[in-house]
């Protein structure tokens, strides 16, 4: 790195690490009590709705809601963000990891080991597996991959990185739950028609299409590599809480183990960093970035 | 083109799974067509139109489900 020619001393990579480990303590209850609640929000909708205490169009509502809700806490577990490097605690990870995602009908397996490739190789456009969705030419063309199901181009990526032990690994952990998200459905349909289409299989489409928006598409849209440029900061008409903050998701893939809750704090002692290293939108990051999400930033 | 799964370790029980998934990748798209929408149309015909109570009313609904299936199969996208 030709950091120390570049870069002033005073925002030397050490020291923004150090300021980004401050931020990379705390337990995330909050994701776990969101991945956790929002699955046994989604499967009491079942017998909610099957024993008519409940109306369809109601369970669809909140189904769709707990799908938008669901990939955040895997994707903290996908980065061991509950475990925090204790061996002990790996379970959790594990078990919010998996149960948060039924909703949305995804292996954590796959998931984690292709976000783990996203960070390695982000914006390259063989070895990214989300670069169809940030480089896609507008948010239509997103919407109608996700539905498509084009844009989780697995197996493409189980060539690429077919010398990769661990990747391949991955995927083979995740057959059985693959097998289950695929079959389950099938045999769900037949008996529940209505049920399995509205509560299950439409909410998972909705949930993938704002996870793919709002976490894959503006982040990355218009970057390039690089540490510093593959990921901007960026202003929307919505409240930070309707897009999950997805605005400040440069600085998680700075400090992946930041804690999601934790990044306005952590972007806000990182500012000068930031704009020192000319991370894209940096100098339109607010001196305060507002705790109430329900305005916009 | 499809991907073919190859499993590293080679046994019986591999072989079968690997079956199923080249299976799944090559045929997926129909057979989500012919049981999930076809279920679907077949719940929607019954309950909200008047072919509702038609003999043989779920070979249409099936058959478009096998067809939509199909065609997105042999199109390789569904949209």
């Amino acid at each position: 790195m030709r950091e120390s020619q570049e870069i002033a001393e005073e925002f030397s990579f050490d020291k923004e690490k150090a300021i980004a480990k401050s931020f990379s303590q705390r337990f995330q209850w909050e994701m776990i009590l969101i991945g956790l609640g929002q699955a046994v929000i989604w499967l009491s909708l079942w017998p909610l709705v099957l024993s008519g205490f409940l109306d369809l169009w109601a369970g669809f509502l909140i189904a769709s809601l707990c799908a938008c809700f669901a990939y955040l806490p895997s994707h903290e577990a996908q980065h061991g963000n509950y475990s925090r490097g204790n061996p002990k605690l790996r379970w959790l990870d594990s078990l919010v990891g998996h149960i948060t995602l039924i909703t949305l009908k995804f292996p954590y397996h796959i998931l984690r080991i292709t976000h783990m490739k996203h960070h390695a190789y982000t914006n390259d456009p063989v070895k990214d597996p989300d670069y169809a969705n940030a480089h896609n030419t507008s948010v239509l063309k997103v919407v109608k991959n996700v539905l498509d199901g084009s844009t989780v181009q697995f197996d493409k990526f189980l060539e690429v990185f077919q010398n990769d032990k661990a990747f391949v690994n991955a995927f083979h952990q995740a057959i059985p739950i693959a097998m289950f998200y695929k079959f389950a459905p099938l045999v769900l349909v037949i008996i529940f028609p209505f049920e399995t289409l509205l509560l299950w299989w439409l909410p998972a489409k909705i949930g993938s299409v704002y996870t793919t928006v709002f976490f894959s598409y503006y982040p990355h849209l218009g970057t390039s590599t690089g540490r510093y440029m593959n990921t901007r900061f960026w202003s929307h008409w919505m409240p930070r809480f309707l897009n999950h903050s997805m605005q400040l998701h440069f600085v998680h893939h700075l400090h992946p183990n930041i804690g999601h809750y934790d990044e306005p704090k952590a972007i806000e002692a990182l500012k000068p960093f930031l704009i020192a290293r000319k991370v894209p939108g940096a100098e339109q990051i607010p001196e305060k970035v507002t705790l109430n999400p329900l305005i916009n930033i | 083109m499809m991907t073919k799964y190859h499993l590293t370790v080679h046994n019986d029980d591999q072989m079968f799974i690997e079956k199923i998934l080249n299976h799944i990748s090559d045929w997926g798209k129909f057979w989500f067509g012919l049981i999930f929408l076809g279920s679907i149309f077949n719940a929607i015909l019954e309950k909200f139109t008047y072919l509702s109570g038609t003999s043989y009313i779920w070979v249409l609904a099936f058959g478009s489900g096998a067809l939509i299936g199909l065609v997105a199969k042999i199109r390789g996208a569904w949209l």
